[in-house]
């Protein structure tokens, strides 16, 4: 029997497969972990910091994809579970206003680009209007900025460091 | 042969293109596979390999220092005068067309003086806009009309709150 993939999962496994993404992977930004549609678990790589991961990974929920935003939950991708929140990483200013353990149970990043998080914040369109998520760049765009923060000199490692 | 995937990034063009070519190729074949996998190379176009400071000879028979996803740019600017405001500085220098922002902010940090905290704090901003590059974004992606040049301010980068 022929399944039916619907768009946003054709769409996100095109990204996937696409130069942008395998660019970010051959350079060590990232990694692909697993796919279990609407999941995809993406490791994302970090500076080295002493008793701290090397990487760190997420779990975006991609229902709606490209046009609605994903969601991204910092991921143990050995138990497939929700990360411990001392795990986490954190840093001196920028770093821990988007790794907030506290904000919906740690179900997401508070940032402009993820889906759960923007609602309620209309604000961000005017106050952080590079990053907000693109669709036209999808998974790229959200990827990006959690390696810009967690390779930043802002970053100071895991919270229970 | 084994092949080597490299990233073809064309300036004036969003996507990335994915090119196979030889191990161990020189400059000129590695212009002919980039032309034989249908990337438009003019007289007027240069190539660089990742942020190299000179571009590559379409007759050059020097090894092309390419590995596996290495970067390649097909650039209309061999260089690109950069501009950074800090306050009330600004400084200025031309950068090879493949350079990444990364590598400009290093510069501008250095030159301004910032100490770590002060560098950790505050990002590149094109100037007359809101725009806030990656990092890992190279110099020609960011250029636009026809004039090689980029004016960036450094900026405060901004917690995310609300």
């Amino acid at each position: 029997m022929t399944v039916i993939k619907p768009p946003d999962q054709l769409l996100l496994e095109r990204d996937l497969a696409a130069a942008e993404f395998r660019c970010g992977e051959m350079e060590c930004r990232w990694r692909l972990i697993s796919t279990e549609w609407p999941n995809v678990v993406i490791s994302v790589s970090a500076a080295i910091i002493p008793n701290s991961p090397p990487e760190y990974a997420f779990r975006f929920d991609c229902s709606g994809y490209r046009e609605v935003a994903p969601t991204a939950q910092p991921w143990n991708a050995e138990t497939n579970s929700a990360l411990a929140h001392k795990d986490w990483p954190t840093g001196k200013s920028i770093v821990p206003s988007v790794f907030r353990p506290q904000w919906k149970d740690g179900r997401c990043l508070y940032l402009p680009c993820d889906r759960m998080s923007i609602q309620g914040h209309d604000d961000w369109r005017n106050v952080h209007p590079g990053r907000l998520w693109d669709p036209a760049r999808g998974i790229v765009c959200y990827l990006e900025q959690i390696h810009e923060l967690i390779n930043s000199n802002d970053y100071t490692g895991v919270i229970g460091a | 042969m084994p092949k080597l995937t490299l990233f073809v990034q064309t300036q004036g063009e969003s996507n990335v293109v994915e090119v196979a070519v030889n191990e161990n190729l020189t400059e000129s074949e590695l212009h002919k596979a980039l032309s034989g996998a249908g990337i438009t190379i003019g007289p007027d176009r240069f190539i660089f390999i990742d942020e190299a400071e000179e571009h590559i000879s379409s007759e050059g028979k020097r090894p092309a220092e390419v590995k596996q996803g290495t970067r390649v740019h097909v650039a209309r600017c061999r260089r690109i005068k950069t501009t950074v405001n800090y306050l009330e500085r600004t400084i200025e220098r031309d950068f090879a067309a493949g350079t990444r922002v990364r590598s400009v902010k290093k510069w501008a940090i250095k030159e301004f003086e910032l100490d770590k905290k002060d560098a950790a704090e505050h990002v590149l901003q094109l100037c007359k806009s809101t725009e806030r590059p990656s990092t890992d974004t190279p110099l020609h992606a960011l250029v636009q009309g026809s004039n090689c040049v980029l004016c960036f301010d450094l900026v405060p980068e901004i917690r995310v709150e609300g």
